[in-house]
């Protein structure tokens, strides 16, 4: 029994962290409707700054507050060089990010080399809480309590603030919102910095918990991607949902047939998407 | 048809002259351009003619190619073989198509993505049969009834003519009533359907050929790299033939195959100075869309009307390439 338990929660650490990297390309999806396949590669970045960030002695919580805080920035740089001039382009978007994410896994593994490599738990959070007679890593019950910040955080601003109320409207009729005197290309930048300050940010997270290795971008871009297409697209309310689904789904899977855990993963997805095309929380768009 | 013959005769010439011009390497680089190339218009076909742009054909790729390695282990007959590894490929086209073209553009993208890695994983962790991360040498020989296929030679000339083979058949495929059919489903649905088409059977008519014709040509690399892992599903690999297929140039079918054949050019000419590779590739993918003129087959339409009428017609020629990304955008 306690293993199951910890089998659960630990599942669920998993899934709040693909629900952090996984929101904000759904918002980006949602609100853009940019599929950023380097979505993964910033999540791979935000890693690799935090780990250097340590190894210079500043402290985890810093570190945290710098990677995110860079790769947002960087994301500022992508959007207003390249991703404005493919909005509306699939095919471009396609090609561009996919360079994006090439220039950027290439370059980590030129500068960090390909050795895995990790970063140890904070200070305070690096112990462990007996759950029956297993001992459960606190970090992990961090990750969930960060996820569960974040969807009450995003509930807040899109329930409660004029920016998220700009936002549905955006994902509705991006026109009409522009017609109304609102700077469409202001609010897209700002929804693109937060998506990879967010990417940034649970790279950080998922240093202690996945560890970092080459590769490392494109698997999480997948396991995300998967999540976005179950949850709906552009719903983080459905990417939740999606994410618990998949991290309990793929830790009890790892556990109990783990040459299959990938294709349990996919069947559920391909179930969903037979009951219902357009995702959990989506709506029907052409 | 006279058009058909044209470009099957002048294929056929360029397929004999390369050895004539090249040393043997550059040879041997052709054949797997010739591969790549059929591989290139699978993707080119439901990409630019039913308008499924699929980020995991490599999945199918895979498949015909481990079919190939694991089938060749018991069965010697080439042609049974292959049929096998089509008909496998093919089969899982359509029970994965028929789910897959049932959603919008983002979704297809996505979900093709991740069924390719589905397939990359299950090879890689399917250690018994597949041999792993370690991949799996191929037994079977090519025979194609006059004698085991062994110098590079030989199987230059069979890939060659096979690719030649190949892109006639799609273009009789493109040409012929169901080909329009689904090119008519990709510029306006909701017409098709008033018009009383089933729009979803010429979709998935043409996802399953297109599925089968990468299995195809994964079987052939099959036998001409004689070794197989599980990176041919990988959806980088994907990502690559995607690229071969925009670079070259959507709508077309000999632009997919000209951008698999710059495409391996440039991967193998780049990587001999040095490991790099990945860094220049997505460098150049990000060039290219900052000057955004469409992909090979445009430039050199535009080269060739700039050349034949140089007056001011220029405009025009533009604005006969921009419908076709104006299809993209919507």
């Amino acid at each position: 029994m306690d293993i199951i338990l910890v089998q659960l929660i630990t599942g669920i650490a998993y899934g709040m962290l693909y629900f952090m990297i996984a929101a904000g390309l759904t918002i980006i999806l949602g609100v853009m409707n940019v599929v950023n396949l380097s979505h993964g590669a910033l999540f791979m970045l935000g890693s690799y700054l935090a780990f250097t960030f340590i190894n210079n002695g500043i402290n985890f919580w810093f570190a945290l507050l710098l990677s995110a805080i860079s790769v947002g920035i960087f994301g500022i740089i992508l959007e207003k060089v390249l991703i404005k001039r493919v909005y509306g382009k699939v095919l471009e978007q396609v090609l561009l990010t996919f360079g994006l994410m090439l220039v950027i896994a290439d370059s980590v593994k030129w500068i960090w080399g390909t050795e895995m490599q990790t970063i140890p738990a904070p200070a305070m959070l690096d112990m462990s809480i007996p759950i029956g007679d297993m001992a459960f890593p606190v970090f992990r019950l961090f990750v969930v309590f960060v996820g569960c910040l974040l969807a009450v955080l995003l509930w807040y601003l899109e329930a409660k603030t004029r920016i998220g109320a700009i936002i549905r409207a955006g994902v509705d009729d991006r026109a009409m919102v522009g017609s109304l005197g609102i700077n469409v290309g202001a609010v897209f930048t700002g929804v693109f910095i937060f998506g990879a300050a967010l990417a940034g940010l649970s790279g950080v997270l998922g240093g202690p918990l996945l560890g970092m290795y080459t590769g490392m971008d494109s698997e999480i871009l997948v396991t995300s991607l998967i999540v976005v297409v179950i949850g709906g697209l552009g719903s983080w309310k459905g990417s939740f949902i999606g994410a618990l689904i998949i991290g309990v789904l793929e830790i009890f899977g790892k556990v109990w047939f783990p040459s299959l855990s990938m294709l349990i993963v996919f069947l559920i997805m391909m179930v969903i998407l037979i009951i219902r095309p357009q995702g959990l929380f989506g709506r029907e768009v052409a | 048809m006279k058009k058909n013959i044209l470009y099957a005769v002048l294929l056929l010439l360029v397929v004999f002259a390369v050895p004539q011009i090249l040393s043997d390497f550059g040879t041997n680089l052709t054949t797997e351009i010739f591969i790549m190339a059929m591989f290139a218009m699978s993707l080119g076909l439901i990409m630019g003619y039913a308008g499924l742009d699929s980020l995991g054909h490599a999945a199918f790729f895979g498949i015909g190619a481990y079919s190939v390695a694991l089938i060749g282990k018991f069965v010697t007959n080439t042609y049974l073989i292959i049929i096998i590894a089509v008909a496998i490929a093919g089969l899982i086209a359509f029970i994965t198509g028929a789910v897959f073209i049932r959603t919008s553009k983002f979704y297809f993208l996505m979900i093709t993505l991740a069924f390719s890695q589905l397939i990359f994983t299950l090879l890689w962790q399917m250690k018994d049969l597949t041999g792993g991360a370690d991949g799996m040498s191929v037994s079977a020989i090519m025979n194609l009834g006059f004698g085991d296929i062994f110098d590079p030679q030989t199987m230059y000339y069979v890939m060659g003519i096979i690719f030649v083979a190949v892109f006639i058949l799609l273009r009789l495929f493109v040409e012929s009533p169901a080909g329009k059919i689904t090119k008519g489903v990709m510029e306006n649905e909701g017409r098709m359907a008033a018009l009383g088409y089933d729009v979803r059977v010429y979709k998935l008519l043409a996802f399953t050929l297109s599925g089968a014709l990468a299995g195809f040509a994964g079987s052939l690399y099959s036998f001409y790299n004689v070794f197989v892992s599980p990176e041919l599903s990988a959806w980088l690999f994907s990502g690559q033939v995607m690229i071969m297929v925009i670079v070259g140039g959507v709508g077309t079918l000999l632009g997919p195959a000209i951008g698999a054949g710059v495409f391996i050019f440039l991967q193998n000419f780049i990587s001999t100075y040095t490991e790099r590779w990945p860094l220049i590739l997505g460098a150049i993918l990000i060039f290219l869309v900052l000057i955004g003129k469409g992909g090979i087959i445009q430039w050199l339409k535009l080269g060739v009307t700039m050349i034949f009428k140089s007056r001011p017609k220029n405009n025009k020629v533009s604005s006969t390439i921009q419908p076709e990304k104006e299809e993209i955008i919507s």
